[in-house]
């Protein structure tokens, strides 16, 4: 338990945390899958969680839009802070409604999932008109600004009536991410956005990631640790379920405090 | 040890089964296909003397008649008609709320359970659905439901002024389009006095308990298990991920059913209903022992009715002549009947899923 608090990296200005978690744990059934986890995600950062296979990242970050608890079983106990109206907020406070934390933290999945029934435009509309934005020129504008942030504009902007699934794998990547961006939220999930994709598909998502650091807080899950180095400012090493250490990317990949994290970085396991 | 068996020995033998095998499953395909040719052309001959007397006249003539040897067999088209969409109407709302129910609200293991009582329900023999609904629903229907409905939907209600009103201004436009081409005498009055009729006369009549209302809800029942089954496989196809998609989007569960599973699997969902209206419109055994059996239009919903198939489990013990073939001439209608419903779903269903095809 100590440990975990000494794993914690103290917020340089608590103003500026975009995310925090404190000691979030979660489980499967009886399987405790993210074990104690306290961490700070400051505003406007990239960052990126690493680790091996079922070390308990993707389950974590399922965890900060709420999502986790949508499966059979699955548990969470733990704070997770975002800024809210004037003061921050646990989003696993009693009463807190998960739908309204969804909205302000969004997610891209690993697969890339548009809605089967829906053009273009209505996939990056339906978050707007979940929220109840109905007014059609306000949509349309909020739909363009988001396919440009996304860059698909270009590609899609005379087939907005397509169907979404008509677009290639990496096309559709960056339509969720065009659907994820247009109810602006206050931090972007990203589940092993590129995993699905081809390496020029995946280079574009990764610059595009890049940009959005200027709009939104991206935490991003990797298993490529490439990936982590390119585009993160900020990396998580995690291991069955623990963070190992955390710390600027760059201090991260050239000389870790943790022998754990050396030897997966090294490639020694993993 | 035995010596290996040189390579191109073994893929010619393979070569063999496979040849084998495609030969025996054409042979099978070609089988079906064959049966049901010879099925239709054995019911066609059988009929066709009755199509030769008869003619289109068949299906619209409401007086079926076997002593005059006048057969029209429009009782029985409207009977199946009416009772499929009575159980359709009733069902199908009843299916997808549970195979919704099933998948998106109850704890997999009570889902499970429920899956399979539901699916028991179609293990039931139309026979036993057919002596339940005589026995136990036909005085249910006399006693309660029916003196109910008359009361609240029958002659002289709100409900019953209100869809005359509402029928006549369906039916308004193509009167319009009628009376500009000169196709029609009919008036905007005596549309209206036609719609009114047929509203005030739908819920009207004596509570007999057995009758059109009565099939239809003991069919609703019969094709309920069947389209919650199938409603539920669909839903079930429709990936975790665009459920999750909804949900990390801000969707409350009811907008995450009606954005993700609803949209994604509407062609799947029309098509199982479909199905179940298929099965409906076919029935017989339960049909026959609870529609009352009565060869004339029903005016209203309490009145004995006839299918299409039910008339021909009642007469054709005792039917020749021009009578056997008019009853083979019903069993090609209901067949024609179902090829057009099961080709109107297909071209829905290619409709509906236009969105979604890359």
């Amino acid at each position: 338990m100590t440990e975990a608090i000494q794993k914690t990296v103290q917020p340089i200005g608590v103003a500026t945390a975009a995310l925090e978690t404190k000691r979030l744990s979660a489980w499967f059934g009886d399987l405790h899958v993210v074990k104690d986890i306290s961490l700070t995600v400051e505003k406007n950062d990239v960052f990126s969680l690493i680790g091996p296979s079922g070390c308990g990242k993707s389950t974590f970050i399922r965890c900060l839009n709420r999502l986790h608890e949508e499966t059979d079983g699955a548990r969470v106990r733990g704070e997770v802070l975002i800024p809210g109206a004037g003061k921050r907020e646990n989003i696993y406070a009693q009463g807190v409604d998960p739908v309204s934390i969804r909205r302000r933290v969004g997610m891209v999945f690993q697969k890339p999932n548009p809605f089967p029934g829906l053009s273009i435009f209505d996939n990056v509309a339906a978050g707007l008109k979940l929220a109840g934005v109905v007014r059609r020129n306000v949509l349309e504008e909020i739909v363009e600004i988001s396919l440009v942030q996304a860059a698909l504009w270009d590609e899609v902007k005379d087939k907005l009536k397509k169907p979404g699934t008509s677009l290639s794998g990496g096309q559709q990547q960056r339509l969720c991410i065009a659907r994820a961006l247009a109810v602006r939220p206050q931090v972007l999930l990203m589940d092993e956005p590129t995993s699905a994709l081809d390496p020029i598909s995946t280079a574009r998502i990764e610059e595009l990631v890049m940009k959005l650091r200027s709009d939104v807080t991206v935490l991003i899950v990797t298993h490529n640790m490439q990936q982590a180095a390119r585009i993160s400012n900020q990396t998580a090493f995690f291991l069955m379920g623990e963070l190992v250490e955390v710390g600027p990317t760059k201090s991260i990949f050239t000389k870790p405090k943790d022998s754990r994290t050396e030897q997966y970085i090294t490639g020694r396991f993993g | 040890m035995s010596n290996p068996v040189p390579a191109h020995q073994v893929l010619a033998r393979r070569n063999l089964g496979d040849r084998i095998f495609f030969l025996a499953l054409r042979a099978v395909s070609i089988g079906t296909i064959a049966l049901f040719i010879g099925m239709l052309i054995f019911i066609g001959k059988l009929a066709w003397t009755s199509v030769e007397a008869q003619g289109f006249r068949f299906w619209v003539g409401d007086d079926w008649n076997p002593p005059m040897d006048i057969f029209g067999a429009a009782p029985f088209i409207v009977g199946t008609l009416a009772s499929s969409l009575i159980a359709v109407l009733i069902s199908a709302p009843i299916s997808v709320g549970t195979a919704l129910f099933l998948r998106e609200i109850a704890p997999r293991k009570l889902a499970n359970v429920v899956a399979f009582l539901v699916e028991l329900l179609a293990a039931i023999p139309s026979v036993v659905y057919g002596l339940w609904g005589v026995f136990v629903l036909a005085p249910i229907m006399r006693d309660t439901i029916q003196p109910f409905l008359a009361k609240w939907l029958g002659p002289d209600t709100y409900f019953a002024a209100a869809l005359g009103h509402g029928m006549t201004a369906v039916a308004y436009p193509f009167l319009l389009v009628a009376d500009t081409l000169g196709l029609t005498e009919v008036t905007l009055v005596s549309l209206s006095a036609n719609m009114m009729a047929v509203s005030q006369g739908l819920f009207d009549g004596p509570p007999l308990g057995l009758g059109l209302l009565t099939s239809g809800l003991v069919l609703s029942i019969m094709i309920t298990p069947t389209v919650t089954a199938l409603s539920r496989e669909v839903l079930l196809t429709v990936p975790d991920t665009v459920r999750e998609a909804a949900l990390g989007l801000g969707a409350t569960r009811w907008e995450m059913i009606k954005l993700a599973l609803m949209k994604t699997a509407r062609a799947g969902l029309v098509g199982s209903i479909i199905l179940g209206l298929g099965r409906a419109i076919g029935e017989t055994m339960a049909v026959t022992m609870v529609i009352g059996n009565r060869n004339e239009i029903p005016k209203s919903l309490f009145e004995p009715a006839q299918t299409m198939a039910s008339v021909i489990a009642n007469e054709y013990n005792e039917a020749d002549g021009m009578h056997l073939s008019s009853l083979a001439f019903v069993g090609l209608s209901l067949f024609a009947v179902s090829l057009i419903i099961n080709f109107l779903a297909r071209t829905l269903i290619r409709y509906l899923n236009r969105g979604s095809r890359a």
